[in-house]
């Protein structure tokens, strides 16, 4: 907002009838540098192209082939659910940001963690429950930017905060690694498709989270009233007021999703490490960053109101092969050094494009 | 004359640049009923020891978050000053360690490193047209990435005290108090004055309000921008030294989450966080309530965890606070 | 307007050289020209109106002429010499000055601090508090305001003492050239005065002052002279004793002006609308009126006067406090925009950027936006098959210019943008339509295309409420004029009634009778 120095003027700016004069290469570019999922998808095939190069070159430590890709889709998984919580916020508008996704996540986990772990429920019920626990917890967030007028990134600190000191009280900052929640390790396997045996083992949880959940997410805003309701109050939140939006309630709900989905990312984390740990969504930088960095690579405009799922999936993809082929180009740690690298060039990078392409008087998504 | 002209407003309103606002007066109260409470409560929080060791572990938070202010007082923000003051020790510590660097030309270097960093940023901010929470984010991982390939994969250990001066120990105090927190007393004085007084500090806050107004009103806009954010990176160069302090170790993981807690900081102190609003005297204030409740977790013998769920808290209050009384402001 | 005469005007001293002159000045923004070649000449002591329909390039001139943007082509000469265009630093420097339409003010500083702000009185770096502030309440003195408010924060005062502090920061840099784009529009009649007398003292002592307004009215009373702009050209500049408004008015519009063209009849029925002592502290007091089917009814009044806010509690945005509104009959509560549209009630804002359109989505997603309940299944998911029909419908049927209903609405003219907005409003036939400024901001064909749409919404049996302080619109469309005053119906008027006795009646005989305060 300090950069918005220009007095934009209300006129429109060239319009959609100059492309058509343009060579067809010349617009092939264009399309690439302006919207976005055509260009992470240009990315995408570099990337993984690239990798395949070195692979064969016998550049990597370990081959670069389907099978190491497909078996890199686990962390896949708990980056785009939480890149989706992210996603519907951010578009929510108004500054919409979710910094307590991370806290939610170690607090919900260690809630099925009880569950599962101590109280011996049934895996699907305390599921169920772990996710309404997130949606509740992200009904907090929703409160207090909706309804109470909070700034978005200070009630979300507030609550990553809150919400993480309370996992680790919860069992007394120790994790929870009792025989029945190892046992859910099992949601995390692979499976083999009946396609052959040319494709790879897939990731269990790849099929049972994150398609069917990116396929609810991608129905909710783009072919629900809902989600018709989400992108205008993120566009223009006084224009849906006076066509009869309930702002509040909308935005609210973004949160309450937001929550939703970071609960049933605890689950799959809690899959992976086969144990409920009450720092496993703040380790490191936390949990936050680096889905609002997919989000934001993923062409959802901060400012609210553009978004897609498509671009936050190949966002996802992009850094989860990105990651795994840096493992194998470098010796010990310095992998996962440089994945941070990555991480931030292609933050700072994308958003720059977002601004360009801003500039250029069409939207990013 | 002003009298006899029928003027529209003829109520007399009260001014209300005054020294000390709302939201100080009451963490100085909140502030005095803790420090009251736990001096009863405990025998040792009234120690020179447990004030002096509370003071020197608050003072990065408040130098860092003097910056923070101006920067959050434009408008924007910087979530990436805990990576940068990793930067800023790896590369001061191994300094002074491997070259001996004395303590003048170190302190030189630090600030210079933290500078560089900050401008980074600022140009970033002012010229790339991006939000700046997306450019800070990244620059977290980059500055982070950066610190960690300066470690070579280990911690800098034998760190000599060169800085001892600014440390924790009994030769960083002046009469009785740590000399971080001095330096921190002062710069907080320099950038009250100079925010309140001085024609580029008061552009700040034009910034916040309305960046396209200021440009109109022949403020340079970009210049004062890269100037908030420059200055957050000299001050996390001096943070960075205070946290080397009297030598010894620097862990890898140095900084980490640092910037949430200056943040939090500067939020309790009263500063808007849409900008427009705020002073480094309220940020101050927020730096040692924290640090307060830190150290009275600590000495009430309750979990440490319970620092972060009050902090949560404390910036839930301070912010909503701050929403009424504008709420009541803009009814009126 | 050749009538009036006051004192001031002979007091100027006269003078031949103009302090800024303008030629062959160009503008185009992507596909809209602007301005088109202006010449313009202003002369040392002269209050110089620039007048012009909405569009006709006002404030595209005053921008080129403050430096906030620059010009394709032409020459602006001060004093005979060349200013660059495009740079505020530099049109400060030659001493022009520029108040506009929204006060540019920083709420969070004081009155004393935002008159400076840019160009503080300095000692060694330091603000000099104490000269800043005699200089201010000076300015203060000058311009009418107590000299308390020196070191109120701005965000704490009226928006009118906002509006009237800009003054007095253009004033404090001494200029030259003093630009004032519509500096009445927020004021009362009073505010307004004590405006005009800041701006002859200014003139008498030299200052060239260019006044842009809508208010015709005012032209005789503050201005020398007039320049008319129409489609971006300057079609005339002449002496203001010489013009009467209806001869502005015809240069405005270019062929003219034919109010109340318009022959309609009312249907006898009862009223689908009627409104009882509404109330809203401080904006609007014990408003009364009744609205029936098949019925136009204006609510004629100048910005400020308190129509658009009963508008927006009609419509349930800003809620009265009291007072009883009967619906179809039956008493109802209108606490949110919910209540209002359950009960048949459709608005139109005034803003249509902040207000109307979601920029950057398609003209579909506009025009669903508002009928999401109606427009999906199961209330889930939207029909988007439907949806599209509808918009393409009302692309064809009030003629939108656009090339499909995906096209972002922000690749839109300002005329077509409103038709979208007011396509949203249609989709349902409400029972009542309430209007606020529907033509603000729009080209003349599509102004009259909007008019078009109304009047055939009232034939077809809907009951319309508009809100607009554009008199040729009210005259044409209204069965029946309400015009209001400092928050109140002061009078009422049936179709055919004379633009100059509503006029008188909205902008009041008695500029001592007390307005309103904000």
């Amino acid at each position: 907002m300090t950069t918005d120095t220009t007095t934009a003027p209300p006129e429109p700016g060239p319009g959609l009838a100059d492309r058509g004069r343009q060579s067809p290469i010349r617009r092939a570019i264009d399309l690439v540098l302006s919207e976005r999922v055509p260009l992470l998808a240009v990315l995408l095939v570099l990337v993984v192209g690239w990798f395949f190069l070195l692979s064969n070159q016998g550049y990597l430590v370990a081959p670069y082939d389907s099978d190491y890709l497909f078996s890199a889709l686990d962390s896949l998984v708990p980056l785009c659910l939480l890149a989706f919580a992210e996603l519907v916020v951010i578009v929510s508008g108004r500054g919409g940001i979710d910094l307590s996704v991370g806290s939610i996540v170690s607090l919900c986990g260690m809630a099925f963690g009880f569950m599962v772990g101590l109280w011996n429920w049934p895996v699907l019920a305390a599921l169920v429950v772990t996710v309404a626990v997130g949606a509740a917890l992200g009904a907090i967030n929703g409160l207090l930017v909706a309804y109470l007028g909070f700034p978005a990134l200070i009630a979300t600190l507030a609550t990553f905060y809150a919400f993480g000191a309370l996992a680790l009280l919860s069992h007394n900052n120790a994790p929870i690694s009792t025989k029945p929640i190892q046992d859910v390790h099992s949601l995390t396997r692979t499976v083999s498709l009946p396609l052959g045996d040319q494709v790879p083992d897939v990731p269990l949880q790849v099929l049972t989270f994150l398609l069917p959940v990116a396929v609810v997410v991608w129905l909710v805003v783009n072919r629900t009233a809902y989600g018709r309701k989400l992108y205008a109050i993120g566009t223009n939140d006084i224009a849906a007021r006076f066509a009869n939006i309930p702002v509040r309630r909308s935005r609210f709900l973004a949160y309450v999703a937001s929550g939703a989905l970071s609960g049933l990312a605890a689950v799959v984390i809690v899959a992976q490490f086969a144990s409920a740990r009450p720092d496993s969504g703040s380790v490191g930088n936390g949990m936050a960053l680096p889905a609002i960095t997919i989000a934001v690579l993923g062409g959802v405009a901060i400012v609210g109101g553009v978004g897609r799922v498509a671009g936050v999936i190949l966002a996802g993809l992009l850094v989860v092969w990105l990651n795994a082929g840096i493992l194998l180009a470098f010796e010990g740690s310095d992998g996962s050094q440089f994945q941070l690298f990555a991480l931030g060039a292609l933050l700072v990078l994308s958003a720059l494009l977002n601004a360009y392409s801003l500039r250029r008087g069409r939207g990013a998504g | 004359m002003a009298a006899a002209n029928p003027g529209i407003a003829t109520r007399r309103r009260r001014p209300v640049a005054r020294a000390v606002e709302g939201q100080e007066l009451a963490l100085i109260i909140v502030l005095a009923a803790l420090w009251l409470i736990l001096s009863i409560s405990t025998d040792t929080f009234l120690t020179s020891s447990n004030l002096s060791n509370l003071l020197y572990s608050v003072a990065p938070i408040a130098i860092i978050g003097i910056g923070m202010t101006a920067v959050i007082v434009t408008g924007g923000i910087d979530v990436s000053v805990g990576s940068g003051a990793a930067v800023v020790m790896v590369v001061v510590a191994k300094a002074i360690r491997d070259s001996g660097l004395p303590l003048a030309p170190a302190l030189a270097l630090g600030l210079a490193v933290g500078l560089v960093l900050g401008v980074i940023n600022g140009v970033l901010v002012a010229y790339g047209g991006i939000h700046p929470i997306i450019v800070t984010f990244g620059t977290l991982n980059l500055y982070r990435f950066l610190a960690l390939r300066l470690f070579e994969n280990k911690q800098v250990t034998g760190v000599p005290d060169t800085f001892s001066v600014l440390g924790g120990g009994k030769s960083g105090e002046t009469l009785g108090v740590p000399n971080a927190w001095w330096l921190a007393l002062v710069l907080a004085a320099v950038m009250w004055s100079y925010m309140r007084y001085w024609a580029t500090g008061r552009h700040w806050y034009a910034l916040g309000n309305d960046a396209a107004a200021a440009r109109l009103a022949g403020i340079r806009v970009k210049s004062r921008t890269i100037a908030a954010y420059a200055l957050t990176g000299l001050f996390v160069g001096l943070a960075g030294i205070v946290l080397i302090g009297s030598g010894g170790l620097v862990q890898q993981n140095a900084g980490t989450g640092l910037e949430l807690r200056v943040i939090a900081a500067v939020v309790i102190g009263g500063t808007s966080i849409l900008g427009g609003r705020g002073s480094v005297l309220g940020t101050l204030l927020g730096a040692l309530l924290v640090g307060t409740v830190t150290s009275a977790i600590t000495l009430l013998g309750w979990r440490s965890e319970l620092t972060e769920l009050f902090i949560g808290v404390f910036i839930l209050v301070a912010v909503g606070v701050d929403l009424v009384r504008e709420r009541r402001r803009r009814a009126r | 307007m050749t009538t009036t005469h006051h004192e001031g005007h002979t007091a100027r001293p006269a003078s031949d050289t103009p302090v800024l002159r303008l030629t062959g000045v160009t503008k185009r923004y992507g596909g809209v020209q602007a301005l088109r070649g202006v010449d313009f000449e202003l002369m040392r002591g002269e209050v110089h109106a620039i007048v012009g329909e909405n569009g006709a390039g006002k404030s595209t001139l005053i921008k080129i002429i403050s430096g906030a943007e620059v010009a394709d082509q032409g020459e602006i000469e001060i004093d005979g010499h060349g200013l660059a265009s495009g740079s505020t630093t530099s049109a400060l420097g030659a001493g022009i000055a520029t108040v506009y339409q929204e006060p540019q003010l920083f709420g969070e500083l004081t009155v004393a601090e935002n008159v400076f702000i840019g160009r503080e009185l300095r000692n060694r770096g330091i603000v000099d508090r104490a000269g800043q502030r005699e200089r201010v309440l000076e300015l203060l003195d000058r311009i009418g305001l107590h000299r308390d408010l020196a070191d109120v924060r701005v965000a704490d005062m009226p928006v009118a003492e906002q509006q009237l502090v800009s003054i007095a920061k253009a004033l404090s840099q001494d200029p030259r050239i003093l630009i004032l784009d519509e500096p009445s529009a927020i004021l009362t009649d009073r505010e307004i005065e004590t405006m005009f007398s800041a701006v002859r003292a200014m003139r008498d002592s030299g200052v060239a002052v260019i006044y842009i307004s809508h208010r015709l009215d005012e032209l005789a009373q503050i201005t020398d002279r007039v320049t008319v702009l129409r489609d971006g050209s300057a079609v005339a500049s002449r002496p203001t004793s010489e013009l009467s408004v209806r001869d502005v008015a015809e240069l405005m519009v270019g062929h003219a002006v034919d109010a109340g063209a318009v022959n309609r009849t009312v249907p006898d029925a009862d009223p689908v609308l009627r409104v009882e002592g509404l109330t809203r502290v401080p904006k609007f007091a014990d408003v009364s009126f009744t609205l029936r089917p098949g019925e136009i009814v204006a609510m004629y009044g100048l910005i400020g006067s308190g129509a658009a806010d009963v508008a927006r509690a009609l419509f349930g945005i800003d809620p009265a406090d009291e007072g009883q509104v009967i619906v179809g009959g039956r008493p109802v509560v209108l606490a949110a925009p919910a209540d209002a549209v359950r009960n048949g009630i459709s608005m139109l804002p005034a803003n249509r950027k902040v207000q109307g359109v979601f920029g950057p989505k398609s003209i579909a997603f506009n025009i669903s936006s508002g009928h999401l309940r109606l427009l999906s299944k199961w209330g889930l998911w939207v029909d988007r098959s439907r949806e599209r029909t509808i918009a393409t419908d009302f692309i064809r049927r009030i003629s939108i210019k656009a090339p499909g209903p995906a096209t972002a609405v922000d690749n839109l003219s300002g005329g077509n943008q409103q038709k979208v907005v007011l396509a949203r409003q249609l989709v349902e036939r409400p029972r009542i339509l309430l209007l606020e400024e529907p033509t603000q901001g729009v080209d003349v064909g599509a102004k009259d295309e909007i008019h078009r749409i109304i009047l055939e919404l009232a034939d077809g049996g809907g009951a319309v409420l508009v809100i607009s302080s554009d008199l040729p619109e009210v005259q044409q469309l209204a069965d029946r004029i309400l015009v209001v005053r400092g928050g109140a119906i002061t009078a009422e008027f049936a179709r055919g009634s004379r633009q100059a006795d509503l006029l008188a009646a909205a902008a009041g005989d008695d500029s001592d009778t007390e307005t309103r305060s904000s």
